[in-house]
């Protein structure tokens, strides 16, 4: 019994580091930026699912899970949002989710904190370093990620439509996270 | 040719304006009336932003065209009937109404729809709107469907008078917007009107 206790004792501290948060999702946005025809359009993914463990003090335990409902895509242009599920850019039919899983937390050397992962996108997993901005306020935080994605890595726009000077390879995708104990 | 009106032919300038933007009107209804038939392609962008360009250059140029053609006077027109006179300036007027009228539904359809307008990929056009706007953006459309066959209706009616002068009335309203012909029957036109 004095063992188990000990041991309980000895796991406590990992425990209670390894915050796990709520997500807001009403204040919460999957959006990114895209180039088309020479000019940026912003588009978000309005469904998705993240599980954040999360504590700046602790990064050795921290570990985020994101699961993006693709077909929940919107760019404010309905003949993007018509062609963008189909078999050309993302083929939501054959590939629904995409899932962003972390490997390991870092500090670079100006301090910024990465988060090393593998995003599994349209049947490709790549690895994708996110940086990661984390402010506490009050008993809750804003979460901001961020990181630039090749959609060609992906084949999201692939054939004819794989042109970057008519859609530009980059994104630049950016997550913002209302954390609720 | 003198760059200015004269009293019997339009002059270089307004010759200028009135066959370059006839012929852009022509290659833009082609173009516009193929497009829409085209499959979801990279190609089909390619056409619709050389649409967008072409329609951009015609609202310009009819701008500039219409200040040109209110900065002077037009040729005097041969001796007609009355109410020839009133069609003609009713059909003139009409004309440049579509020809600023209908690049700007265009313009006002892109943006609402929320598409990119660049003129041929070398200066950004603002949108006339913010962002998507689904109502608008389905009258605009419409608008600028109406409008296109009001004006192939009107080009077909100014044609039609254009040559019914030349061949019936055999009079100089069709060769004042030719360059050339100076001599030949431009002659018996300012004898028409003496």
């Amino acid at each position: 019994m004095r063992r188990m206790v000990l041991i309980a004792l000895m796991l406590l501290p990992l425990a209670a580091f390894a915050r796990e948060w709520k997500i807001d999702p009403a204040r919460s946005a999957l959006t990114f930026t895209g180039t088309y025809q020479d000019e940026k359009f912003e588009g978000r993914f309005k469904r998705f699912d993240a599980k954040i463990d999360y504590d700046p003090a602790d990064l050795a335990h921290a570990k985020f899970d994101v699961t993006i409902d693709i077909a929940s895509v919107d760019t404010a242009n309905t003949e993007r949002d018509q062609a963008l599920p189909g078999k050309d850019f993302f083929d939501t039919a054959q590939f629904p989710r995409a899932h962003f899983v972390s490997t390991r937390f870092r500090k670079s050397a100006d301090g910024q904190v990465l988060a090393d992962g593998t995003l599994s996108l349209r049947g490709v997993s790549k690895p994708v370093t996110l940086t990661v901005k984390f402010v506490p306020s009050g008993s809750g935080a804003t979460l901001d990620v961020d990181t630039t994605l090749k959609r060609l890595d992906f084949g999201i726009g692939s054939g004819d439509w794989a042109d970057t000077s008519m859609i530009g390879n980059d994104v630049a995708v950016h997550g913002h996270l209302v954390l609720l104990p | 040719m003198p760059l200015r009106n004269t009293e019997t032919r339009w002059g270089g300038i307004a010759q200028f304006f009135h066959w370059l933007i006839a012929l852009l009107i022509i290659a833009q209804g082609a173009i516009g009336l193929t497009m829409v038939e085209l499959g979801m392609t990279p190609a089909k962008v390619k056409v619709f932003a050389l649409h967008k360009s072409i329609g951009l250059t015609i609202l310009a140029l009819g701008l500039l065209r219409l200040a040109w053609r209110l900065g002077q006077r037009a040729p005097l027109d041969p001796p007609m009937p009355h109410w020839q006179r009133n069609a003609a300036k009713l059909s003139h007027f009409l004309l440049y109404v579509l020809i600023l009228a209908l690049p700007l539904s265009g313009w006002l359809f892109n943006s609402a729809a929320n598409f990119p307008l660049e003129w041929f990929g070398l200066v950004h056009v603002p949108s006339l709107t913010h962002g998507l706007d689904p109502v608008l953006k389905a009258w605009a459309l419409r608008a600028h469907v109406v409008l296109f066959w009001l004006l192939a209706g009107l080009v077909v009616v100014h044609v039609a008078a254009a040559l019914w002068h030349h061949f019936v009335h055999r009079d100089n309203v069709l060769l004042r917007m030719l360059p050339g012909f100076e001599k030949r029957r431009l002659a018996r036109g300012r004898g028409v009107l003496q």
